[in-house]
């Protein structure tokens, strides 16, 4: 069964071609490049932000992380922007793919623990660290596996996708 | 300048780098002298950094000498696998040299003696002795003055042999690395998770010095320090595994090199954070004060360089065969 046509339609833009195609550095390449930026603003402040609400370096005082959130959202906001650039380049590549869902609904799922961690955990002011710590272990917790999972679906579209580009 | 030349110029580092460190960190022992130990131990990590672009150069040499009448590849196998172990008996070093250096919270100077201090002079010694293995099997290669004209391997002495036994081929090694796409998807995606490990600890750190949640006091920040080495360590050890797996795509390629010279500049900018007085500094910056402009400067390029090795790391792929000297 060949996908459907609209991709083949997408894939024929200028834009699209030229993203895949083209020579510049500042093509495809660059959009990887902020994706990866994107990647490490955002998993890179959740994991602190984790590793803190479960224990470690229990000297830093939880409430100034709230921050950090600033980095994430910053993160994700390059990621999704960056995302559909990505898609918009392969989209037979990716929409044809299992593991392109299954990263979408890791990153849905940990976008919405992060979310939970911002304003249940952070956005409380009457909570005391112990109770901050308390209320994030859960969450926390979720927060790594999510995002190890996320950033683990995203390496293996590298390795699994069916078409490269629409079959002719 | 061709990888021969690079070659050359970094492989007497850690053969005699480790063998000055080795004497040093012995009369610290001798002498009890305590800056003299923490110096040894400098060495030994300053060593560590600086054997892993020699050990990547070594390639491109074999590239650039081995159609040239008298070099033996057998011989070039030797070293290569002499080079291997060395290399891991070196970063395990490496890595005990920067936990003895690293002082435990609330004991102003670091304890007499301990279980690191004691790995490290045990490794340290099983290193140097390794490296001088690599430095007489890479010297047969190209010396026939100290050989004697040999082109094979000849029967070496029984400590040789005994070493020998403990070798990677290094063309086994490679064979495992790409036999399965899932492995090396397993090492780029455990790459990445150390980037984010290393990204995330270092960064908060350095923005922090910059002035960003200035709430936060720095020392109980610095505490994330072994983190972000851990991370270094994941990509250090999937990085060197990838090497060995694709060299002559590594090898070739301008980005890849750039990446090791930015990390060999964050090198020394960690040097000159922990040395140069910046880090006493900041240490007992407590909420909303202000780091001093070295510290500041050097956050700043602490920061500018990991991203430029993210940068370099993500356009390897677009730039292979991008050097074309003597392939």
């Amino acid at each position: 069964m060949a996908p459907p046509l609209f991709l083949q339609t997408i894939e024929d833009t200028g834009f699209s071609t030229w993203l895949r195609e083209s020579e510049s550095p500042f093509a495809f390449y660059f959009i990887l490049l902020f994706h990866t930026f994107g990647l490490a603003l955002l998993v890179g402040a959740n994991l602190v932000v984790d590793l803190r609400l479960l224990g470690v370096a229990r000297a830093i005082p939880l409430a100034p992380l709230k921050k950090l959130f600033r980095i994430m959202w910053i993160g994700f906001a390059m990621n999704a922007a960056t995302g559909v650039l990505l898609v918009f380049a392969y989209p037979t590549k990716s929409l044809t793919n299992w593991d392109f869902y299954m990263k979408l609904t890791i990153i849905g799922f940990a976008v919405w623990v992060m979310q939970r961690l911002q304003s249940r955990v952070f956005e409380d002011s009457s909570l005391t660290e112990a109770e901050m710590m308390a209320r994030g272990a859960a969450l926390a917790k979720w927060s790594l596996v999510l995002w190890l999972g996320a950033i683990t679906a995203g390496r293996l579209l590298a390795y699994t996708y069916k078409y490269l580009t629409y079959p002719s | 300048m061709n990888f021969a030349h690079l070659h050359l110029l970094l492989n007497h580092f850690p053969i005699i780098g480790t063998l000055v460190g080795l004497g040093l960190f012995l009369i610290s022992l001798v002498g009890e002298n305590e800056d003299l130990r923490r110096a040894s131990l400098i060495i030994f990590a300053a060593m560590a950094l600086l054997s892993i672009p020699t050990f990547f150069s070594g390639t491109g040499a074999q590239g650039a000498i081995k159609k040239l009448p008298g070099v033996s590849e057998v011989l070039i196998e030797r070293h290569q696998g002499a080079a291997m172990l060395a290399m891991v008996f070196m970063e395990i070093t490496g890595a005990l040299s920067v936990v003895a250096l690293w002082k435990p919270q609330g004991t102003p100077r670091p304890a007499r003696w301990n279980w690191s201090l004691s790995a490290v002079l045990l490794f340290s010694m099983l290193t140097t002795g390794l490296m001088a293995r690599v430095g007489t099997t890479g010297g047969d290669i190209r010396h026939p003055e100290i050989a004697g004209g040999q082109e094979e391997v000849t029967e070496g002495s029984a400590v040789s042999t005994f070493v020998h036994r403990f070798e990677p081929s290094p063309g086994r090694v490679a064979e495992l690395m790409t036999a399965s796409k899932w492995w090396w998807a397993f090492m780029m995606d455990l790459h990445f998770i150390g980037l984010a490990l290393l990204i995330g600890t270092v960064g908060i750190l350095d923005l922090r010095m910059l002035g960003f949640a200035k709430q936060i006091p720095i020392a109980p920040l610095h505490r994330l320090v072994p983190w972000a080495m851990a991370g270094f360590a994941i990509n250090l050890v999937t990085g060197v595994l990838a090497f060995t797996g694709m060299d002559q795509y590594y090898t070739y390629n301008w980005a890849f090199w750039l990446k090791m010279l930015a990390i060999m500049l964050l090198g020394l900018n960690i040097a000159a954070f922990y040395l140069t007085g910046a880090f006493k500094s900041v240490e007992g910056l407590g909420p909303g004060e202000d780091a001093p402009l070295l510290a500041k400067i050097i956050a700043a390029s602490s920061l500018f360089l990991w991203f430029a090795v993210i940068t370099l790391g993500r356009y390897i792929q677009s730039y292979s065969d991008t050097i074309s000297v003597h392939k």
